[in-house]
């Protein structure tokens, strides 16, 4: 291994070629990303001129002021930012407290049942969400909840409660129960203990899931595609993809600058708290 | 005591009911109703339905359509699993170790935070064949040029290279996990018997990330027969029908054309025993202990 014992020159020069290598691949990597922001900032004039140019010089806020406030097209990304900002938030809101509450007691408590709720939660994270689109939509319509924030946050959150209880059980259950039980002797009843003790211990794990649910609440496409009909309702993927069919092929500055504000959320919190999205990723993977 | 004992039986069950009640609202009574709907021939407006047995299933064998899309599927499935098995690994692989490989590790995790349209619309517009970049930088070192995305031959390529672009992210943070969990001694040993960099990997780094393997294997599996968002943003399953995927098929049948929930159920059932007979497939090839 390269760094066992003393390094010597010739692998100091391995790695640095390596990470050169590293280095370029990844700023290749990331060139689609930064051509859609590049894009959303040029002149309608210069976004097809080749040889493709990199620096967007003389640079325009024109294409993000259309696609925010502008309503001769159909889709308003500005609205639908906010609609997909109280999805997510509502979602993960859900997500957090409904999971946390149930993989509380299938980690610390004895009960009748135990083992059968958490495989039946567990085993749902075999089935696909496709499957249940049709029963959801029939669902949602009978509740009267087609085109309403309910209807896109309660089956999102439905959809990420599995993965939340596995991921929060797997924390409680290694969690030491020395601070439980000094609670307990002191009187706090089982409620007590879980807000004051279990769910402050927990704020890593509890945050992680919030960015996780998060992520996948702000991306989702297919389930908010087909229970909005109102376009003031619609999340931001379903708003790009018809501000896609609403601007001819050419139009691409106010297309990408939609692109680009819906990606800037989600780039905060990563800026933020890389750990945090990392930690989450890599908890996901733990039950293979 | 039994007091005691029945009390810790409510708590739990109050705790759990939120989250319970959650789940078979909206997770287990769909799932069952829609199996019920896939032997009916429910449509959206229409007031009584009657069950028609296998029907549905039957006129599955029929739907070339369908076949086609279940085709394509597969063709997917295949073509990105290897890719996305081995890149995010050799990835993993260059980023276990070394200099400024947290920043890296962020820049190749960064499209994973991009919804499943914006890596399209990205997408889209970069295989622009008049004006995208990619085919500018193409002819610039001599290489043929193609309408990526409007070409059956192509099409479907683009569709996976893209989709490699989105996830490569997550599993590199997979892969990276699972490479921080072999135990450092077991590569010393190795070195002490005097094996190689490149036998250690294939006799300790490959068997001992089996685990793994079997995590991004069925995931993947899961996440691609249910491949939309990028078929729908960048082909609409064209050209012709070259890229048209079960859920697209699944989506036209039962929200665009006649709203025919019965039989768009019946498609629904039959991914789902694909994807299961898939995933209990990988499971049994690649289960086994792992010993360190």
């Amino acid at each position: 291994m390269a760094d066992a014992g003393q390094p010597s020159r010739r692998i100091d020069v391995q790695g640095l070629l390596l990470t050169c290598a590293l280095v370029a691949l990844a700023v290749l990597w990331l060139a689609p990303a930064g051509w859609v922001l590049v894009t959303s900032l040029k002149r309608t004039p210069d976004i097809i001129r080749l040889p493709p140019e990199w620096i967007p010089w003389p640079a325009t806020m024109d294409h993000y002021r259309e696609v925010l406030f502008s309503s001769s097209r159909t889709a308003r990304i500005g609205r639908a930012f906010v609609n997909s900002t109280i999805i997510a938030l509502g979602t993960v809101a859900i997500v957090v407290i409904a999971s946390a509450m149930a993989a509380y007691p299938l980690a610390r408590m004895r009960f009748p049942g135990r083992n059968l709720v958490f495989v039946l939660i567990v085993g749902s994270l075999m089935v696909p969400n496709a499957v249940l689109l049709i029963p959801q939509y029939v669902l949602v319509l009978e509740l009267g909840w087609l085109s309403t924030y309910q209807g896109l946050i309660v089956p999102e959150a439905a959809a990420s409660f599995a993965f939340g209880v596995f991921l929060l059980r797997q924390f409680f259950v290694l969690m030491p129960g020395e601070l439980e039980d000094a609670a307990r002797i002191d009187g706090a009843n089982a409620w007590q203990v879980f807000t004051r003790i279990v769910v402050p211990l927990s704020q890593p794990v509890l945050a992680a899931l919030a960015i996780f649910t998060f992520r996948s609440a702000w991306n989702d496409f297919l389930w908010p595609l087909i229970a909005v009909n109102r376009p003031e309702m619609f999340p931001l993927p379903v708003a790009l993809a018809l501000l896609r069919s609403a601007y001819s092929a050419e139009s691409y500055g106010p297309i990408m600058a939609g692109a680009a504000l819906s990606a800037l959320p989600l780039l905060v919190v990563f800026l933020v708290a890389n750990r945090r999205i990392v930690e989450g990723v890599r908890l996901s993977g733990l039950k293979g | 005591m039994r007091g005691r004992r029945s009390r810790t039986w409510l708590t739990a069950y109050l705790f759990l009911a939120p989250g319970l009640l959650l789940f078979a609202v909206f997770r287990a009574y769909p799932l069952l109703e829609g199996l019920r709907l896939s032997f009916t021939n429910a449509r959206l407006g229409r007031a009584t339905y009657s069950f028609v047995g296998f029907a549905n299933y039957m006129r599955l064998l029929d739907d070339t359509r369908f076949q086609v899309s279940l085709t394509n599927t597969f063709v997917y499935t295949v073509g990105s699993t290897v890719p996305i098995l081995a890149i995010p690994l050799a990835l993993a692989l260059a980023l276990n170790r070394g200099r400024l490989r947290t920043l890296l590790r962020s820049a190749f995790f960064f499209p994973f935070t991009l919804s499943v349209v914006t890596v399209g619309l990205a997408w889209l517009w970069l295989l622009d064949p008049v004006v995208g970049p990619f085919n500018y930088y193409l002819k610039a070192v001599g290489l043929p040029v193609r309408s990526w995305l409007a070409d059956p031959h192509t099409a479907m390529w683009a569709i996976i290279g893209t989709t490699i672009w989105w996830v490569t992210g997550y599993y590199l943070v997979i892969y990276l996990a699972g490479l921080q969990d072999i135990p450092r001694d077991v590569y010393e040993a190795a070195a002490l018997d005097g094996a190689g960099a490149w036998r250690a990997f294939w006799a300790i780094t490959l068997p001992l990330l089996r685990p793994v393997f079997l995590f991004v294997f069925v995931t993947h599996i899961i996440g691609s027969f249910q491949i939309f968002g990028q078929v729908f943003v960048l082909t609409m399953g064209g050209p012709g029908d070259a890229t048209r995927s079960v859920v697209q098929h699944l989506y036209e049948t039962a929200f665009q054309n006649f709203f025919q929930f019965g039989s768009a159920s019946a498609m629904a059932w039959v991914l789902f025993a694909v994807i299961l007979v898939f995933s209990l497939l990988q499971f049994r090839l690649l289960r086994g202990h792992t010993e360190y």
